[in-house]
């Protein structure tokens, strides 16, 4: 059992795989923020990650019985999503990544704290956009989802030297932009 | 664009502490932090579990609606190549290409439109490898790999008459697997991804 009763990531995939389908709610409600909020950065768009998430929940309930490891779904469940990012990032032109927020609107009631924060958003969203998918996909896992080098290798099924090669590319990328606009 | 000072990185990646940086290099790891930090608290709410749980329920549209509905959308094929497998993969379709397997070996004898499809998997500790596809109606455990070698490979062929086909392993009757060392592969939009191999006839 997993903190305070809640099943363990291997129960909830024994139970699912033993016919218990809506168990895998779990397993959603578990694992959505952060899938989502990774396809973000990744497409730079909410409504293409919002989708490319839900195809990746029903690929991964369709498949679980292929997941070796259930002890560790959630990487496997950012490897589905990973690759299926890149499948869409794949059929676009490489310019055309969109940002939904940029530059923010000024609200009045904002305080001046709170539009500068959305200003240095916006900056660091367009900053991340210039990277190529590859960087892109390894300063987030490494930062903004905080997987260790060796979850993220078994993400993107890389070796570990070119995971934090392309994570010291994508911060040297990252602190020239906000150097630059300081 | 010029590398930056690379005790940056190693503060980043817990390496050094950070209090032993000095300032303008700590400033520059703060700046990172900070950025990360933006990424990640703009986190939008996507309430996906309604929508995934419908996806879930819905039964999965025939394989024949399936097919039309793939060969009707425009597709992106990506293949990642392993040297080593895909020399072998090209001397074997050489091989078939040259030889007439039917006369010279005393195999089976294929029809004008008929090519054979191989089968190969690595699948150590495997009791049992099908092969499963549009060929046989998706049908599981009539189609039986033979193995495993010293290896762990499995292989089977088949004759087919020539056009494109979907396919997937099935390991022990319950593991479904693709391919991946198909020609190419297809995801379709209920989360599956099926392999394809494309049966050329041998005689033209």
């Amino acid at each position: 059992m997993g903190v305070r009763g809640d099943p363990s990531d291997a129960e909830v995939v024994a139970r699912v795989l033993g016919g218990d389908r809506e168990v895998f709610g779990l397993v959603i409600r578990r694992y959505e923020t952060g899938l989502v909020r990774f396809a973000t950065r990744m497409l730079g768009s909410s409504d293409a990650a919002a989708d490319a998430v839900a195809e990746s929940f029903v690929r991964a309930y369709r498949h679980l019985a292929s997941c070796r490891d259930p002890a560790r779904l959630r990487t496997w469940l950012y490897r589905i999503v990973a690759n299926r990012c890149k499948s869409h990032l794949a059929r676009r032109p490489i310019a055309d990544v969109p940002l939904d927020d940029a530059p923010p609107v000024a609200d009045p009631a904002d305080s001046h704290g709170a539009l500068e924060r959305a200003e240095q958003l916006a900056l660091v969203e367009r900053a991340l956009a210039q990277l190529s998918p590859e960087k892109r996909e390894a300063f987030v896992l490494k930062h903004v989802e905080g997987l260790s080098y060796q979850e993220m290798a078994a993400v993107t099924g890389e070796r570990i030297p070119t995971l934090k090669m392309r994570v010291h590319r994508a911060r040297e990328a990252l602190l020239h932009v906000l150097e630059d606009h300081a | 664009m010029n590398p930056i000072d690379p005790r940056i990185h190693q503060a980043l990646d817990g390496e050094i502490a950070r209090g032993n940086l000095p300032a303008d290099l700590r400033r520059a790891v703060e700046r990172l932090d900070a950025a990360a930090e933006l990424l990640a608290a703009a986190a939008p709410a996507a309430g996906l579990e309604s929508r995934v749980m419908a996806g879930i329920r819905r039964p999965l549209p025939s394989r024949a609606r399936r097919l039309v509905r793939w060969l009707s959308t425009p597709q992106t094929v990506m293949v990642r190549i392993r040297p080593a497998w895909s020399l072998a993969l090209a001397a074997a379709v050489t091989l078939l290409a040259l030889v007439p397997l039917g006369d010279r070996w005393g195999g089976p004898m294929l029809g004008e439109h008929e090519g054979i499809a191989q089968f190969v998997g690595r699948f150590p500790g495997a009791r049992s490898v099908h092969v499963v596809g549009s060929f046989n109606d998706w049908r599981t455990g009539t189609i039986a790999l033979e193995g495993p070698d010293h290896d762990g490979v499995w292989r089977g062929a088949l004759v087919l008459p020539a056009g494109t086909y979907e396919y997937m392993f099935v390991v022990d009757g319950e593991r479904w697997i693709p391919d991946h060392l198909a020609e190419r592969e297809v995801a379709d939009n209920f989360g599956r991804e099926n392999s394809i191999v494309i049966v050329r006839a041998v005689r033209r």
